[in-house]
């Protein structure tokens, strides 16, 4: 083999060959090799640049310096609410019902319960860096293999990589939720990259939510926070998936997740996105048993100088099966969103339904959105539809509010909750809602004050 | 009959706010006491939503002349929200859609807006007047969590009007063309919710302005003023209305205003 005269793009101090063999040391074999090989497909996959479609409005060379990272080497924290931050706890409060919780804080889980009733039903919550002892087969078999290998590009194969630890999720056969699991992040180191990994696996004609949300405050230098979700439905499965970023400044939140639907299952994701100063989320569902159905839901709300950068596919692999994205975002400031998705029904998958929508409110002159969809359909008897909006707060409605009392604030507050609410009332989970409401009625009030 | 106006209007004039000239109101004068109910007819483009609207504080118009007094205040200094507040209300000839926001929503964001400082909104106590309002104005409690206008037919968007109104309680209702796009049941319907809320709140004054004379078969006016090109032309009792609805509005074609002001002649 040549020896390469130039250090593989991507390859720091800390982002190395040396650190995937020091996470990896005491890993099983199978583990060690996959984090090799991801690394080896890391090294060899060039960084994205702007020539590359999928990056146009995201420049990395502008956006993220890989240089200066340090992987999180954090100590764990105790499992003990009351040492745990302030707003990691409210934040968890606000949460109504669970089925069980987990909590990560830098990087590590430090927390994790789940009914005992559930547990006696199999259902598995915990640590995904415990799960490789406890669940081997399970995790080796699912993990970066068929949702998202290390190929699926630069920060999958990283990710793969480097990971340190995540969440398992796995529902037996038959066995339903009724309350959400409840995922709570926290982020306290700057300059650090966080690498994390989620796993879902719900068996045939079970159901659960997951709800995943991470919060920081501010950072004085840029951090990097990235995250793999794989989620897998079998067949007559429901599972919703939801993220909700409230990162601080400074953060880079980057997450590649893939949802694999099987034969009637029904696989709903939503992301939703206030915080950070950077986001790229790439989302592919994939319909792969007749009957399959995924509701893909979007919120954002942007303001200073936030890039929100969405990259969306729907796969229809096989007949009958339907996918309905709504994407809504609110910019304010100067940020700025880009929003590209395709509709792919691949030969054969006849009687597919599949609708795309992205729509934006531009609240400051200085704000800017971006909308690419696409489709890209070979069979023959399907229906598909995909529209793009991006518009300004309606004066007329605004006076028409303020005409009934409301000061100018209150006026816009409700017109772009009445926007936004559009997502939130397709996906009522308990909590969510509330929170997401409360933290861009926070940012709406910055933007009057 | 000598309590003080609570809207006085003098040598208003107004344009478009983004053109230089071409002003639409050209030295409106009028008066309304508290408890009386007025009607301003005139055809197409005499300017009568103009007034509306200005009244109401609409950015698009700008007051450049004249003044309007309401309940002793400077109208035009205030914002729509503090006219609001103060006791003005706007029943729009368009209502405008709030995709997303459920009248119940809308309505508890307004209602709260007129309580004291500090003093929170009694849920239970707003959703059953609400639920009260509603029956009286024969709508279907359901009405409530539909989105504010949005897909809403013509009836239903004049019906949500008045029930702000019932809600809102305003000393002043400026009624813009509430009856156009009405057939004559929900006209019927719209113009007993307004004799209602006068008869509860006999001190309520009511400025209909209409082109047809048709809503004044339902809402008795006190006081009829016919506008024309920008000014108040002709004033008096009801008659005024049957004139008009016999003659047209031919008769005030190319006529002047009076040099008179136009407030209502005394009863």
């Amino acid at each position: 083999m040549a020896q390469a005269t130039l250090a593989p793009e991507g390859v720091t101090q800390a982002l190395s060959a040396e650190a995937v063999e020091r996470i990896s040391a005491d890993e099983p074999t199978w583990l060690q090799e996959r984090r090799r090989h991801a690394w080896s497909v890391y090294e060899t996959t060039p960084m994205p640049t702007t020539k590359l479609e999928e990056w146009r409005y995201t420049d990395l060379k502008k956006k993220l310096d890989l240089a200066p990272l340090r992987l999180s080497e954090g100590t764990a924290a105790p499992d003990d609410p009351a040492q745990w931050p302030e707003r990691l706890r409210e934040a968890m409060d606000e949460d109504r019902e669970a089925s069980g919780h987990i909590v990560v804080i830098d990087g590590h889980v430090v927390h994790a319960d789940i009914s005992a009733d559930l547990a006696k039903q199999g259902v598995v919550l915990g640590s995904l860096q415990d799960a490789v002892e406890q669940h081997a087969a399970l995790v080796e078999e699912h993990l970066a293999t068929e949702a998202v290998p290390a190929e699926e590009g630069k920060f999958a194969a990283l990710n793969a990589a480097l990971w340190t630890d995540g969440v398992l999720l796995y529902v037996p056969k038959g066995v339903q939720l009724e309350a959400p699991v409840r995922i709570t992040r926290w982020l306290t180191e700057s300059g650090a990259a966080y690498l994390s990994r989620v796993l879902i696996v719900a068996e045939q004609h079970s159901q659960v939510s997951y709800v995943d949300e991470v919060l920081s405050d501010d950072f004085e230098s840029q951090t990097f926070t990235s995250t793999a979700v794989e989620v897998i439905a079998k067949d007559g499965a429901q599972v919703q998936y939801v993220a909700v970023q409230r990162l601080g400044k400074g953060a880079f939140y980057q997450s590649v997740q893939r949802t694999l639907a099987g034969r009637d299952a029904t696989l709903d994701t939503l992301n939703v996105a206030l915080g950070a100063s950077v986001t790229r989320v790439d989302l592919n569902a994939r319909l792969l048993g007749p009957g399959a159905n995924s509701d893909m839901l979007g919120l954002y709300f942007g303001d200073g100088s936030q890039h929100f950068d969405f990259n969306t596919s729907q796969d229809h692999i096989k007949p009958n099966t339907a996918s309905d994205l709504l994407y809504k975002g609110a910019l304010d400031g100067s940020s700025r969103a880009v929003f590209r998705g395709i509709i792919r029904v691949y030969p054969g998958a006849q009687k597919t339904d599949a609708y795309q929508t992205n729509r934006n409110l531009l609240l400051s002159p200085h704000a800017r959105a971006d909308s690419l969809p696409n489709l890209e359909i070979e069979a023959d008897d399907v229906k598909c539809s995909h529209g793009a909006t991006v518009g300004e707060l309606d004066s007329e409605a605004k006076f028409y509010l303020m005409s009934r009392g409301l000061n100018r604030t209150q006026a816009e507050r409700l017109v772009v909750m009445g926007f936004l609410g559009e997502v939130l009332a397709k996906l009522p989970l308990g909590g969510v809602v509330e929170k997401v409401s409360r933290v861009i009625e926070q940012k709406l009030a910055q933007h009057e004050g | 009959m000598s309590a003080a106006p609570i809207l006085k209007i003098a040598g208003l004039q107004a344009k478009v706010a983004d053109e230089v000239e071409l002003g639409i109101l050209k030295g409106v004068d009028l008066e309304i006491k508290p408890g009386e109910i007025h009607a301003i007819m005139g055809p197409n483009g005499s300017g009568k939503s103009t007034l509306a609207k200005v009244l109401a504080g609409h950015p698009g118009y700008e007051p450049t002349d004249g003044s309007v007094t309401f309940a002793g205040e400077d109208l035009l200094e205030m914002e729509p929200d503090e006219r609001s507040l103060a006791g003005i209300f706007l029943a729009f000839q368009y209502p405008v859609d709030i995709p997303g926001v459920s009248i119940a929503n809308f309505l508890r964001t307004a209602v709260q807006a007129r309580q004291p400082e500090g003093e929170d909104l009694d849920i239970f106590e707003f959703s059953d007047h609400l639920t009260e309002r509603m029956e009286m104005l024969e709508m279907d409690v359901s009405f409530a969590e539909r989105h504010v206008n949005d897909g809403f037919s013509g009836g239903e968007k004049k019906r949500n009007e008045i029930l702000q109104m019932a809600m809102l309680k305003p000393r002043l209702a400026v009624m813009d063309e509430t009856d156009s796009g009405l057939d004559i049941d929900a006209l019927q319907i719209v113009a007993k919710g307004v004799n209602k809320l006068t008869e509860e709140d006999p001190e309520m004054s009511i400025l209909l302005i209409t082109h047809y004379q048709r809503l004044l078969n339902f809402i008795k006016p006190d006081f009829v003023h016919v506008m024309v090109n920008g000014r108040i032309a002709r004033s008096g009792g009801p008659e005024v209305a049957i004139a008009l609805e016999e003659e047209g509005y031919k008769t005030y074609e190319g006529q002047e205003a009076p040099s008179t002001n136009g407030s209502a002649p005394a009863a």
